[in-house]
């Protein structure tokens, strides 16, 4: 009975974030996300696109624990989030990965700070490791790799330590179109061996469309939804079902949503309280 | 050209076998040395903690900053008479001198290195809950050690610098003590072999710091 109930339950509730940053110079605040309300099951894949600048990547740092919502709260598995947490792990932007350590030094840095030891953490980063394809450049440093293999080793280091959520902000957004698509692919095969909940940032219609169950649209500063849409492709999704009508509906409602935003493009300043 | 006002390769070689051969090189070595090494280690055993508790603490840094940067700017070699006054002729006046000179640019680049972290690497450590204590150890140390290296090698140069002249002023023994009355008597061909001597030690300092740099960052 108890057990019915907790898979019913959402994984993640967002339940009214406002999220707001004080301006550095001329003082006051803004807002770059308001009033958000969005519950995601175990499981989903859940993809976030909008302009830059609407406040997704705040969403995404307010679920990790990384900022504090200056109102509303996130609910992971019920529980309210006052930081940062062993059931959730990050994918950064622009790798973020530490230049003097290895490939494989890299991968267990998360598994050091969760305290992982000895053979079992050695054992642990390898696997991931090959996972993410990266077998034989163990010893390679970040300055030594492409883009794509950057960021492989950025998730590696994520799922290394067997989050429940896996957080990707923009992962792809710094890779060139062609390395784009194969690591989405990659992505997803690697997804659905588990299907861990999966929150993902995006600035492209396309890489929303493939990758999600779904598509969260928001719109421009403030950031708010403007619509959330089930994606109904089935899975294993391939590059093939980019050309179908659903697709091409999908792409099209999404963008309509997104050219509106543009147009009524405006900054809310809340004076400083 | 006259001995006189230069010298020439053979003839410091051959001054260098004359101050090999001397009984008075070995102690003017040692001393010189001993002062360097034992105001550098202080200079790193205390300048470094300093530089990174300075870099990660703003208050702090507000605060010392400015007596910081006025004694980097400060001639420090016009101080030696005032150290002497203190700590008298012996040895402790020389390392004082090399200690302060070292210092200053051990804490500047130890501070510049924690202020240069990248904020997105603290970031990613945080989000995988790492305590403190990981995000100094794991991130910001590594991080900062190139700049902390360099202010060690900077405070290197400026400390070798120091004991030399230190003992030009007020020493009976030392490397530079040796320069002075060499110098005085203008003989050239001694006095060069002293300096090259300076010179190379500085060269094989700074690069066995780059190597340990490199042997830390593996």
């Amino acid at each position: 009975m108890e057990a019915s109930v907790l898979t019913a339950a959402p994984h993640i509730q967002i339940a009214g974030v406002t999220i707001a940053y004080e301006k550095p110079l001329q003082g006051g605040t803004f807002v770059a996300l308001s009033g958000i309300h969005l519950d995601i099951d175990h499981g989903t894949f859940v993809t976030i696109v909008g302009p830059s600048g609407c406040g997704k990547s705040s969403l995404l740092l307010a679920i990790a624990g990384l900022i504090r919502p200056a109102s509303g709260s996130v609910l992971v598995n019920g529980r309210s989030v006052n930081g940062p947490g062993r059931d959730r792990a990050m994918v950064f932007q622009d790798f973020a990965l530490l230049p003097w350590r290895t490939v494989l030094e890299n991968v267990r840095f998360s598994l050091e700070l969760h305290r992982w030891t000895g053979e079992d953490l050695t054992e642990r980063a390898h696997r991931y490791v090959n996972l993410v394809g990266l077998k034989g450049f163990e010893q390679y440093r970040p300055h030594q790799l492409s883009g794509g293999m950057r960021q492989r080793v950025g998730i590696a280091r994520a799922l290394a330590v067997d989050p429940e959520i896996l957080l990707l902000d923009e992962p792809f957004g710094a890779l060139d179109a062609q390395t784009r698509e194969v690591m989405g692919n990659e992505l997803l095969r690697i997804w659905e061996q588990d299907k861990k909940t999966a929150l993902f940032v995006t600035h492209s219609i396309d890489e929303a469309i493939f990758l999600g169950d779904r598509v969260v649209v928001m719109s421009h500063s403030p950031g708010e939804i403007i619509e959330t849409i089930s994606i109904d492709l089935p899975r294993p999704r391939t590059i093939e079902m980019m050309d179908t009508e659903t697709y091409v509906d999908y792409r099209r409602r999404i963008r309509t949503h997104l050219m509106g935003g543009m147009h009524s493009e405006r900054a809310v300043i809340a004076p400083h309280s | 050209m006259e001995g006189f006002y230069t010298s020439q390769p053979s003839h410091v070689l051959a001054a260098s076998l004359e101050i090999l051969k001397s009984q008075s090189f070995a102690r003017d070595v040692s001393v010189s040395l001993e002062e360097f090494v034992i105001g550098m280690a202080l200079a790193v055993l205390i300048g470094i903690p300093i530089g990174l508790l300075l870099g990660s603490f703003q208050t702090l840094r507000y605060l010392l900053d400015p007596p910081v940067m006025a004694i980097y700017a400060t001639p420090q070699l016009a101080l030696i008479p005032i150290y002497v006054l203190w700590l008298g002729i012996g040895m402790q006046s020389k390392v004082a001198v090399v200690f302060v000179a070292a210092v200053i640019p051990i804490i500047v680049n130890s501070i510049a290195g924690v202020r240069q972290v990248d904020h997105s690497l603290v970031l990613v450590a945080q989000s995988f809950c790492a305590k403190k204590h990981d995000i100094f150890g794991k991130v910001i140390l590594p991080a900062s050690l190139p700049s902390i290296m360099i202010g060690v090698r900077l405070g290197m140069s400026r400390g070798i610098l120091g004991v030399v002249v230190a003992e030009m002023y007020v020493s009976q023994d030392g490397v530079g003590n040796q320069i002075l009355k060499l110098g005085s008597a203008f003989r050239v061909d001694h006095l060069l072999f002293y300096v090259l001597l300076v010179s190379a030690f500085g060269f094989a300092a700074t690069s066995g710091v780059r190597k340990l740099e490199e042997r830390l960052q593996r």
